[in-house]
């Protein structure tokens, strides 16, 4: 029997535990891309049940679907076009008449709808009732109670979709805004109809309630379907305004909303009993000591460097047994292939290049459970309530603060965290400072650098780094403020939801989710990189070109050996040192070593040689790169741990501040080109590239000061 | 200047010039009263969000805890919210 397939939108507001129930419909089922010409993450997931395939997409948390942001107009315009074959709204039991002012807007655009009541079990405890028959005749939709972090009640909500795409019920309750609002609907409609400029799309009472609300987005469409005409309609649109706002006293969109929340009332009055009083409950009992006005943010710092500590400490053990594979896979491939073209790209490009890479996916987990933890615990609001002050003084948002935060993460994720600004100037802003927020995938080269040149402090130093990168970041906001992003800041309203013990799966496939997005970036991006880097590198071969006779040196050495002039020790350092300059030779032979030495006069002032230059380059597809094109520019052939010997290389090579100065230039310029790409597709070419000029420009001005003025007190 | 003053001026001192005043702006409630909205100063846009959120005329709510000089805890039709100063000196409230 073939499987009858049908699509299910979930909806809901923030924290109305969406996420959980939509985890627990489609386990590991699920898709995460993108919503067509926006960057509003779209999840979509599967269930197969009774001869159905429920493709489920879970749409973003949302309070209604006005135009208001991004994300709202998402959904609606979701609900609208693709018209799914039910719609669920996730509906927090504990909070019904502000949760269910986005079912009274579902209800308008009379889609299939099923209420999905979850957190019951809040309910309950509380000694409220709630009589879910009566309450589904009233409002005219089918209503599931759950309780999604125990994982109940997904059994009864997919019979319910079942049940609601089966009937194909005609429309059932008309929400009525009062007599004069009525009647300036019947108005408007009857211009619409007059006029002609009526969409197949659109239900005609809904298009006129969302007229006098002023819903932008529906203006524009109107402007366009009617045309010149569009100035009859507005003129009816503005005089109804105007009435209703001269009788009512409130603007039409007040008014109307108050209609919803009547309609709400109304209902829950009849079925809705709420025993035992008011108490001081958990949540703000924690909330007197996590966002007092003294405690707040020491706490908030305490956590976070909590959370650090989580990421890296507990992170170095799997990554340093991520490493040893690696390294024993590299030994086995030289073992089974062949010596030549074939097996360097393996071990040399691939191997190195891509494993140097995922050893870092532990701390990349490690960092997404705290996220998750700190976002699904509730405490990430608190922080940017805690923040706001602080972020406001730099001309940031407290919101701003979350981005920021998943930046020490990666950027990419950081880059369409910054959706949750509503307004373009705080978003741009945040994401023009965003790069100085050390992504994790810059961690290994500040660990190959600061281990190599300052054994004894790399902690400090790394420590040092980041904080740098925090004071450019506030430097750089306070300039974009007062220069490209003049102007208010969007007015701050957030909720604070209500304390939680997150669940274990939904974190769990959260943590995966962005680990696993990672390691695609490993075996994709990274993967293709490496082996152009390979090819840039090897290629054109220098053949016989070497400017002395290595071979001659080689066996010298190996006479003298063997007449017991050097000893073992003696003789395997030399050989390694002539192979390391021929190693050298051959680079410079290259492709990538032409590219380097042509611009190397201008990294000269900061004190980079071409291989730093090369390095640098190799950055911009992925910053992690850097380490593993430092390991092949300095490939000393298999003598020892790899890290260890390139450490050996680079202290050689250069001078701690050198090394210095190469950290913070590479925590300046601009982050990865997958976060370049997601740059431009959030902010357009033109911020891509004022990101990109500036930060290059910055990391440079900044680096040459260091090195310059670093020179005159370090010889 | 008044309102200046007034923002600057701390806890005690600042609630005094609105002793025998009808209505005043979110901002300027203190933690331990009830409030009522009166009206939303905003555009259509702001008006349509915080009704969304549950900020409508006629609501009752009460301040559960401010940063200082930051935004203020609101508690509204059982939900917590952190508004700004900004936004809050657009609402205006009566004591309930």
């Amino acid at each position: 029997m073939a499987n009858m397939e049908i699509t299910v939108a979930l909806s809901g507001n923030p924290n109305s535990g969406k996420t959980t129930i939509f985890n627990n419909l489609t386990g590991l089922r699920q898709h995460v891309g993108n919503y067509p010409g926006v960057t509003v993450e779209k999840k979509t997931g599967m269930v197969d049940y009774k001869g159905y395939r429920i493709n489920i997409v879970d749409l973003p948390g949302i309070y209604s679907i006005t135009a208001y942001s991004l994300e709202e107009i998402v959904t609606r315009n979701f609900i609208i076009n693709e018209k799914p074959n039910a719609v669920i709204d996730v509906v927090d039991s504990s909070n019904l008449e502000r949760n269910l002012y986005l079912a009274t807007q579902l209800i308008e655009l009379e889609v299939p709808l099923i209420l999905a009541f979850n957190m019951t079990d809040i309910v309950k405890k509380s000694g409220k009732k709630i009589d879910v028959e009566l309450l589904s005749e009233l409002l005219g939709v089918s209503i599931v109670e759950m309780v999604g972090s125990r994982g109940l009640g997904s059994k009864e909500l997919l019979e319910a979709v079942i049940s609601v795409v089966k009937s194909k019920k005609e429309k059932k309750v008309e929400l009525k805004y009062g007599e004069e609002v009525e009647n300036e609907i019947s108005r408007i409609i009857s211009v619409l109809k007059e006029q002609k400029a009526l969409t197949y799309n659109f239900d005609t009472r809904w298009i006129a309630v969302k007229l006098l609300e002023q819903d932008r987005e529906i203006i524009d469409i109107i402007k366009k379907t009617s045309g010149p005409k569009y100035s009859k309609i507005d003129e009816i649109v503005r005089s109804s305004i105007n009435h209703i706002t001269s009788i009512l006293r409130d603007p039409p969109e007040v008014i109307i909303a108050d209609a919803r929340y009547g309609f709400i009332k109304g209902a829950l009055l009849e079925a809705y009993k709420e025993t035992g009083s008011e108490k001081l409950d958990r949540s703000e009992k924690i909330d007197r000591i996590l966002t007092n006005r003294i405690l707040g943010i020491p706490i908030f710092a305490i956590i976070i460097w909590l959370m650090f500590q989580f990421v890296f400490s507990l992170g170095k053990y799997p990554a340093s047994w991520l490493e040893l594979g690696f390294e024993k896979l590299s030994i086995l491939v030289t073992n089974v292939v062949p010596q030549g073209l074939l097996r360097s790209l393996l071990v040399d490009g691939i191997i190195s290049g891509v494993g140097g890479v995922i050893t870092f996916t532990p701390n990349i987990m490690l960092l997404f459970f705290a996220i998750a933890v700190l976002e699904d615990s509730g405490y990430m609001a608190r922080a940017a309530f805690v923040m706001d002050r602080v972020m406001h003084k730099i001309g940031l948002h407290g919101k701003s603060f979350i981005p920021l935060v998943i930046g020490f993460g990666c950027t990419v994720p950081a880059y369409m965290g910054s959706r949750i600004l509503e307004n373009r100037k705080d978003r741009l802003v945040t994401m023009h400072i965003n790069t100085f927020m050390s992504c994790g995938a810059r961690l290994p080269v500040y660990i190959l650098f600061a281990g190599a040149f300052f054994p004894a402090a790399a902690g400090n130093v790394i420590f040092s780094i980041y904080f740098i990168g925090i004071i450019v970041a506030v430097i750089m906001a306070k300039i974009l403020r007062a220069t490209r992003f003049k102007g208010e800041s969007d007015p701050f309203v957030m909720e604070l939801p209500a304390y939680r013990i997150p669940t274990l799966k939904g974190i769990m496939i959260h943590t995966w989710e962005r680990a696993w997005m990672y390691i695609k970036k490993a075996g994709t991006i990274i993967l293709a990189i490496t082996i152009l880097m390979w090819i840039l590198f090897t290629f054109p071969m220098i053949g016989n070109n070497y400017s002395q006779s290595y071979t001659g040196k080689i066996k010298e050495i190996e006479q003298s050996y063997q007449y017991g002039e050097i000893t073992d020790p003696e003789h395997r350092r030399e050989i390694t040192a002539v192979e390391a300059e021929m190693a050298g030779e051959r680079l410079a032979y290259s492709a990538a070593g032409r590219i380097g030495r042509f611009l190397e006069p201008v990294f000269k002032p900061l004190g980079f040689d071409w291989k730093m230059v090369v390095a640098t380059i190799s950055g911009v597809a992925a910053k992690e790169v850097i380490v593993s094109t430092m390991s092949t520019l300095y490939s000393i052939q298999g003598t020892g741990e790899e890290s260890d010997s390139l450490k050996v290389a680079l202290n050689e090579h250069y001078t701690p501040l050198v090394g210095y100065n190469f950290m913070l230039f590479t925590l300046l310029y601009f982050p990865c080109m997958a976060a370049m790409v997601m740059f431009r597709k959030e902010a357009g070419t033109k911020e891509m590239l004022f990101q990109i000029g500036y930060t290059l420009l910055l990391a440079w001005v900044v680096s040459f000061l260091v090195f310059q003025i670093g020179g005159i007190f370090i010889k | 200047m008044r309102r200046f003053g007034l923002r600057r001026g701390r806890g005690g001192e600042k609630r005094e010039h609105f002793v025998g005043k009808d209505f005043y702006s979110m901002a300027e409630a203190v933690p331990g009263k009830k409030y009522k909205i009166v009206k939303i100063d905003g555009g259509c846009r702001l008006n349509s969000r915080l009704c969304a959120m549950g900020f409508i005329p006629g609501e009752g709510f009460y301040v559960s805890g401010a940063s200082l000089g930051g935004p203020l805890c609101i508690m509204i039709k059982g939900t917590k919210f952190a508004i700004g100063r900004g936004m809050a000196e657009r609402i205006h409230v009566k004591e309930a």
